[in-house]
């Protein structure tokens, strides 16, 4: 079988466009959120659950938007539970965070099993294509016409939380609670309820990610179906220097470097199925490459991690 | 006077870590009695089969002396300061170096080779770490960003040895495996019949030196201000970089031992489930339970052990998922952590 080569890359810039917006949306809210000064390493915990929700609400509603506000409600809660934990009883950070990851990851599956059936998968489809003759344009019906309407919305988080961040009074708050609490706090801003603000945003942007993954990702349910791509959330925060668009770019050249060799494996047939997990290595590979480049320049708050205590 | 306050300091501090403990045991039985458990199985499951099955007592050896290589790692880590998220890959590397050594050095007489397999895996997690080092000592890269896409690399090159240069001709369920070590590889039982591995008592004495090494040491206090504060560290005249050098990669040889000990003293072959598990998080739990002291980390690890063996059976008892384990170390652990800030709290002057 042969492919002509413009739609093999149509379908790896498809399959980049179709994956992105899942590191976007929690993206967004963990810029937010670190430059707070909170980081919570529970995020994949937190998208684990509100992915189940998401299954559950679309199957007992029939509605997936009623799916997404589940999935942000629980995604919510467990929010304000790590924020108190963080910020009202200063416990460390990481620790918390990966105990609230350690929970989700048990919980989720728990609920799934005990609600579906052994075998049973859900059938969510997700949302319907943002045009539905996609198909009939070519190349950008596949890369952009296909992709559901949250990818675009997606795309308006980046340049909401970009302008929040630097032009907004809000947003300079979050950003002075993360740099210098103290000056903050002498200045009259409530830290702590900044920083509660932000972290349950960032949730929240967790929630809509699992939602996301549920109509995006692999079809149906499995123990540990997000495999780590959460935590990869926190890599490209990182090497983004907390910027979204950066962010926003570091995720799509991620998944266009997942996307093309899974593209390859795939058209390569069985003969390198054995180096196909060589392959699948490259997208991390790709993103370790980077740290001599902008590990050096990245500049976290200086707050992040540090919880702050009045007086 | 001074006394009576660490007495009383130590009382709340273990009555909320039984409190932490007692509410993720009772989330594990709301699950069990919600699927249609019954509660004295459950409770019984829980806090006696671990001893009374055979099977049982093995298990809680094993993943003592896994949870404290690989804790004992982390914690060392954690006194410098350095979150060593990647155990988990570095101790799956360890397990593929086993194999790796078994494969190719086979030329090599039984006694040097047994040896070499048990290096090699030290070796691969060393090796394994020293990316996240050398890239957080070079470059000031974050070391939690590092071993946390190391360990999905980790996954990766492990299928990669495994359906390749280290498989076997058989498969499991139709994915590749190695071979099963022979007997001669293994790590016999002390007593026969007992099935406590000769890795048990190694591996406390490697806590005790260790023990011996770090807390008895002017190294305690170097690890410790380094972690606490740089330009303190900087200002007393501690090498930073050799601290954290010496720290992680020691973290990263433990993990990777902690392969050998567990594929050569219990499982004899590798297989892709060794690769969903997640031990290495487990041993960050002990390490932060156990407080960072090298012999906290021992009596941490021996209750995890304890508890996770129960807790699946547990679960097994009642049908439902063994994944229930990991919410109730999650609820446990958060359990922990808020008890010891309302114990700071409380006797704060």
């Amino acid at each position: 079988m042969t492919f002509a080569l413009s739609d093999i890359i149509t379908g790896i810039l498809s399959t980049a466009v179709q994956l992105s917006p899942f590191y976007v949306f929690a993206g967004m809210g963990e810029i937010v959120s670190e430059q707070s000064g909170v980081a919570n390493m529970g995020l994949e915990g937190i998208m684990l659950i509100s992915l189940v929700t998401t299954f559950i609400a679309d199957y007992l509603t029939g509605n997936p938007w009623v799916a997404l506000l589940a999935a942000l409600a629980v995604a919510g809660l467990m929010g304000a539970f790590f924020a108190f934990t963080a910020i009202r009883m200063r416990v460390d950070q990481i620790a918390s965070g990966l105990a609230i990851y350690l929970f989700g990851l048990g919980i989720s599956f728990v609920i799934f099993n005990t609600t579906y059936p052994t075998g049973l998968t859900p059938n969510y489809v997700g949302l319907p294509p943002l045009v539905a003759n996609w198909n009939k344009i070519p190349y950008v019906g596949t890369i952009f016409l296909k992709q559901d309407v949250m990818a675009y919305v997606s795309l308006v988080f980046v340049v909401a939380t970009a302008f929040f961040l630097s032009r907004t009074s809000l947003g300079l708050r979050v950003r002075a609670v993360g740099e210098n609490p103290k000056a903050a706090d002498n200045m009259g801003v409530n830290v702590g309820k900044v920083r509660f603000l932000a972290t349950l945003f960032a949730a929240l942007m967790f929630g809509i990610s699992g939602f996301y993954f549920a109509g995006n990702f692999v079809p149906g349910f499995q123990t540990d179906i997000i495999a780590g791509r959460g935590f990869i959330v926190l890599a490209m925060v990182y090497f983004a220097n907390w910027k979204p668009y950066r962010t926003l770019f570091a995720a799509l050249s991620f998944n266009l470097v997942y996307a093309a060799q899974s593209e390859y494996v795939a058209l390569s047939g069985t003969g390198v199925a054995a180096v196909s997990t060589l392959f699948n290595m490259l997208p991390y590979v790709f993103l370790l490459a980077l740290i001599p480049i902008f590990g050096r320049k990245a500049r976290p708050p200086k707050f992040l991690l540090k919880p702050y205590r009045k007086g | 006077m001074r006394t009576d306050t660490q007495g009383l300091r130590w009382l709340t501090t273990t009555a909320y870590n039984v409190l932490a403990i007692g509410l993720g045991i009772l989330a594990g039985l709301v699950v069990v009695v919600y699927a249609g458990g019954n509660i004295e199985v459950a409770l019984s499951s829980l806090f006696l089969n671990p001893i009374t099955l055979a099977g049982g007592t093995q298990q809680i050896f094993v993943r003592f002396v896994l949870f404290y290589t690989m804790a004992l790692g982390v914690g060392l880590a954690l006194k410098a300061g350095l979150w060593n998220i990647g155990a988990q890959g570095q101790w799956l590397v360890g397990m593929v170096m086993v194999f790796v050594v078994y494969t190719f050095l086979r030329f090599l007489p039984w006694p040097v080779l047994y040896a070499a397999m048990i290096l090699g895996a030290a070796m691969g997690g060393l090796l394994w770490i020293t990316v996240p080092t050398i890239l957080r000592v070079k470059f000031g890269a974050n070391e939690i960003v590092v071993t946390i896409l190391l360990n999905v690399v980790a996954v990766n090159f492990g299928f990669y040895m495994l359906s390749g240069p280290i498989k076997s001709a058989g498969t499991a369920l139709g994915f590749p495996i190695t071979v099963e070590l022979p007997a001669r590889f293994q790590i016999p039982n002390i007593f026969s019949g007992v099935p406590i591995t000769y890795a048990v008592p190694a591996t406390v004495a490697i806590g005790i030196i260790l023990y011996l090494l770090v807390e008895r040491t002017s190294f305690r206090i170097k690890a410790n201000t380094v972690g606490e504060s740089q330009e303190t560290a900087k200002y007393a005249g501690i090498s930073i970089p050799r601290v954290m050098v010496i720290t992680m990669l020691a973290a990263g040889a433990l993990a990777g031992l902690a392969g050998a000990t567990y594929l050569m003293g219990f499982r004899y072959e590798l297989d892709i489930g060794s690769f969903s598990t997640n031990y290495g998080l487990v041993a960050i739990i002990c390490a932060l339970v156990g407080r960072k002291h090298m012999l906290g980390i021992g009596f941490a690890s021996f209750f995890f052990a304890y508890m996770t063996v129960g807790a699946e059976s547990m679960a097994l008892s009642a049908n439902v998922t063994t994944y229930v384990v990991f919410a109730m170390e999650g609820i446990m652990m958060l359990g922990i952590l808020l008890g010891s800030y309302l114990t700071e709290r409380k006797f704060a002057a």
